[in-house]
């Protein structure tokens, strides 16, 4: 039998994989930024801190270390995996060819994390312990292995979009998959996004200082941090814009609920307006307006960040060469790879899927709305929900609670399996693949009737 | 009913990435052993830790006590250290067994997301415990707080067990993702652990946190601030959970064996079966010989627990090996190969890895065994400003290569 490699799918009907890995990447990318932006300016404050002799700096990594090490590694150490775990759970070929590709790529980043953990249990517990050169040594050993792994995953990150270059399609190999402009202008907006939470998160502790004077000198300095970290965002978001493809801008500028666009400017906004504020007034701040800042920043500024760049790649999962559900629809000579979508064309899903129970293998008038089911489940469950009327996309928004057979079969004839609707695959079905799947939707509107009924 | 062997192969055949691996598929699983028995080493310690923690900073001797806060801390860090050194084989057994790791996981969804939440809620509760006691003496507050963290972690590892367990039974899994037929979406079953192999790597933990315990006697012996009877109790201590709680894994490793399937039985007879007990009783050995040197016994007993681990872990894999063979061989894994993505891995890992973290280790070790402040030798600067130049170098054509490709 012919069979194209995809795995059993997860489908939760409650809230649809695609959320909770948002949720998971969300918290993660938080943490993570703040880790690398608060190794840096750790480096700057030992260092100046020996070389102007003011303990109290010290003091302040020291202080601030302990939460930084709670906050940004042990969750953003958990949640690194995390999101690794929920991909995989939620989609496995594409985080399959991420790591295919980029394996060595990902050992590598390994060697830096690990210097990066033992450098900040280091950093922060040697304060007082070891002679100044060397505790300056270790905070440079730590900022720059910190940084690494950021240099390092970005462009991991970026191949989910789009490869590095587009020769890699036809040439193969990381150089190309990994380097390349947009992947550049990301590096930099998030160098700046890094630099900017820094701030924030800093600010939580430097806020509840006692000391006056060393509270408006660390708020000060984190202020200035902060404000070169967001104008390097916006300075390279012009940049990073225009490496985009076009269709991705085009769902970036229209396809995004209308409150994204808004609410990641008045992030910005309020970026600017906090450490504008903090370098002219420090008692304006108080640790319960930073952890608001915080929150404002994960909430308006990165969650709607994610999804859109969640959207932004729609079809593909991965490398523009794998679909969202799964299957791979293009061919990529440079490794030798081809696509799955001839296949699925010639033999139907049903014939190709590894998993799928004998029975269900064929289309019968008893199996039809199981059959129908599993056929939405595995081709479009990874966008749109599938049994209810809530969650992402529900499928049953469509169709206007059609309940006709024949005419959702047209309808989606023209439309999906045509594949001519700009952010969906192309999904080829059978004749009589295509009757199982009309007759489940018109199994869940009528059902959707009923219950509207009921109410 | 099972999958007949040749539909398994044709499934696992489909599955495996048609991207390939950047270079043999042998280094790989090399880097998966190697890295699981590192990985498992820290789990040890953080379950054995948190273990004796839990007793000793309940009891009235002041030596116990002591030991007790001791050991809270050092199974906080062995956390963070598994969680890193985690994430290597995690890498290395999807890139040579992404069939079958994959479809485990999909098959348990909810369980991974769970592992991830339960982990993060474990070790919160971990910190909890660390903030209420910052004093280190005393009656322990909160002990609730470790006792769940170490709930929390059985629980996590009960999770990773199943997960890992699943990928030895390929011609069950379509029977679990559709039982008589039926597609069952939801991934909320665990469909497969043997609570032996599970109570035997968790039981590990007392045979390595014993060898711990006699490394640490060692290590705080030279420091003359330190209470000779106190690093003679823990030696003592040490050496008798080596003894015994080997002892028990050795016992649990050969039920295990012996109660294998059928089609493992001729893993049973393998030289590598042999290897999984004379790894386990490796610990009880070499604690035995300790007892004549003392709490000055050195570092021997610890080493050598890591290799009885490392043992464990190759025929961990050989097992796994048998047990897919008739279906999968990982050998055969088509291999795309890209020396520039090889040869950064290498550089980075032999030369700028392994200098910048023997500096680092060695620091820390100088540093704890000095009273007052470590002042390093020049040596150690030189050594140092090494590092920072690898990472100079490293960055410099980081970016040249990102303006060359990019301009
Ligand atoms: C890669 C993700 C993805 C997959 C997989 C997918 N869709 Fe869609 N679908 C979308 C997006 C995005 C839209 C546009 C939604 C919008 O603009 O509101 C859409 C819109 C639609 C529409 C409305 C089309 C129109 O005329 O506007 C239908 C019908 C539809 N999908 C059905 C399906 C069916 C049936 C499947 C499975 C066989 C499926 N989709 C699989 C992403 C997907
Ligand atoms: C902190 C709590 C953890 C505990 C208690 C734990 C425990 C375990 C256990 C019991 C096993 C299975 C042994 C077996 O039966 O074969 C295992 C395997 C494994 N663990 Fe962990 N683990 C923990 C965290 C992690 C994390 C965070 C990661 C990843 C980042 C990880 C990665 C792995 C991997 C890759 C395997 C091998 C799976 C296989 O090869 O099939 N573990 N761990």
């Amino acid at each position: 039998m012919e069979l194209i490699s995809l795995y059993p799918t997860w489908y939760d009907p409650a809230m649809g994989s695609g959320y909770w890995i948002a949720l998971i990447a969300t918290i993660h990318v938080l943490f993570s930024h703040t880790s690398v932006g608060a190794a840096i300016f750790f480096a700057y404050l030992v260092n100046k801190a020996y070389r102007e002799d003011r303990p109290e700096l010290l003091e302040f990594v020291k202080k601030y270390g302990i939460f930084l090490l709670i906050f940004s590694y042990v969750m953003g150490s958990i949640t690194g995996p995390g999101i690794w775990y929920s991909t995989t759970v939620g989609s496995p070929k594409g985080i399959s060819a991420l790591i295919h590709s980029f394996v060595w790529k990902w050992a590598t980043e390994w060697v830096f994390f690990v210097i990066e953990v033992v450098g900040v249990y280091l950093v922060i517990y040697l304060v007082g312990k070891v002679d100044k050169r060397t505790h300056t040594y270790i905070a440079f050993i730590f900022a720059a292995a910190s940084y690494a792994t950021m240099m390092l995953i970005l462009g991991i990150l970026s191949f989910m979009m789009w490869p590095g270059s587009p020769e890699w399609f036809e040439k193969g190999g990381t150089l190309y998959s990994f380097f390349g402009q947009n992947t550049f202008a990301q590096l930099m907006i998030r160098t700046g996004f890094a630099m900017a939470v820094t701030a924030v998160v800093g600010s939580i502790i430097a806020s509840a200082f006692k000391d006056d004077a060393l509270k408006d000198e660390v708020l000060r300095k984190l202020a200035g941090f902060g404000l070169l970290g967001v104008s390097i965002m916006i300075g390279t978001y012009f940049w990073y814009v225009q490496t985009v493809p076009a269709n991705a801008l085009e769902v970036m500028h229209n396809r995004m609920p209308s409150w994204f666009a808004p609410a990641i400017i008045a992030t910005f906004g309020l970026m600017l307006l906090y450490f504008i504020v903090a370098l002219f007034n420090t008692r304006l701040l108080t640790p319960v307006i930073a952890g608001a800042m915080v929150v404002v920043i994960t909430v308006l500024g990165l969650f709607p960040e994610e999804i859109t760049r969640e959207s932004m790649r729609k079809p593909y999962v991965a490398g523009q060469y794998v679909y969202s559900n799964q299957i791979i629809a293009r061919d990529v000579p440079g490794m030798g790879i081809k696509a799955e979508l001839p296949k699925v064309e010639k033999y139907g899903i049903l014939k190709v899927h590894p998993f799928l129970p004998d029975n269900l293998r064929t289309v019968t008038a008893e199996n039809k709305l199981a059959v129908g089911k599993q056929i939405a489940v595995v081709m479009c469950s990874n966008c749109h929900q599938v049994t209810k009327t809530e969650g992402i996309r529900p499928l049953t928004d469509y169709f206007g609670g059609e309940t006709n057979v024949d005419r959702i079969k047209r309808y989606l004839k023209g439309t999906v399996v045509a594949g001519n609707i700009m952010y969906m695959p192309r999904i080829p079905l059978k004749e009589a693949e295509l009757d199982a799947l009309a007759t489940y939707i018109a199994h869940l509107n009528g059902d959707n009737a009923k219950t509207l009924a009921a109410k | 009913m099972d999958m007949n062997p040749a539909a398994v192969h044709d499934m696992l055949y489909a599955l495996r990435d048609p991207a390939g691996l950047p270079f043999f598929p042998w280094a790989f699983w090399g880097v998966g052993i190697l890295t699981f028995a590192m990985h498992f080493f820290a789990v040890a310690v953080m379950i054995g830790g948190a273990g004796v923690a839990l007793y000793g900073v309940r009891q009235d001797n002041p030596y116990w006590r002591k030991l007790g806060y001791a050991m809270a801390d050092v199974s906080k860090i062995a956390v963070s250290v598994a969680i890193v050194l985690g994430v290597a084989p995690l890498l290395a057994v999807q890139v040579y067994y992404d069939p079958m790791w994959y479809t485990s996981n999909v098959l348990s969804a909810y369980w991974v997301i769970t592992f991830v939440l339960a982990l993060i809620v474990a070790y919160s509760l971990h910190y909890v415990f660390y903030f209420r006691n910052k004093k280190r003496e005393g009656t322990p507050k909160s002990l609730w707080s470790l006792g769940g963290a170490l709930l929390g972690y059985l629980l996590v590892g009960f999770i990773m067990h199943s997960l890992g367990y699943q990928t030895l039974s390929p011609e069950k899994w379509l029977q679990w993702y559709a039982p008589n037929g039926v597609v069952d979406n939801s991934g909320t079953k665990l469909h497969d652990f043997n609570v032996i192999r599970y109570v035997f790597f968790i039981l590990l933990s007392v045979p390595v946190i014993g060898t711990y315990l006699m490394a640490y006697a060692t290590y705080w012996s030279t420091r003359k601030d330190q209470d000779a009877a106190y690093l003679e109790f823990a030696f003592t201590l040490g050496r008798k959970l080596a003894m015994v709680g080997a002892a028990i894994t050795t016992t649990l490793a050969i039920v295990y064996l012996a109660t294998l399937p059928e089609k493992l039985h001729a893993f049973q007879t393998s030289l590598w079966a042999a290897l999984w007990v004379i790894g386990a009783l490796l610990p009880a050995l070499v604690a035995w010989r300790a007892g004549k040197a003392g709490y000055r016994c050195g570092y021997r007993p610890f080493i050598v627990a890591f290799v009885g681990m490392l043992l464990i872990a190759i025929a961990r894999e050989m097992l796994r090996y048998y047990a897919v063979i008739p279906y999968y061989n990982f050998m055969d894994y088509k291999v795309n190969l890209d020396w520039f993505t090889t040869d950064v891995f290498l550089f980075t890992f032999l030369v700028l890895g392994f200098s910048t973290l023997g500096y680092l280790l060695t620091v820390v070790w100088k540093a704890g065994k000095t009273e007052g402040v470590y002042e390093a030798s020049p040596i150690m600067h030189v050594w140092a400003r090494f590092n920072i130049g690898l990472m100079v170098f490293w960055t410099a054509v980081y970016f040249l290569l990102m303006t060359i490709r990019s301009f």
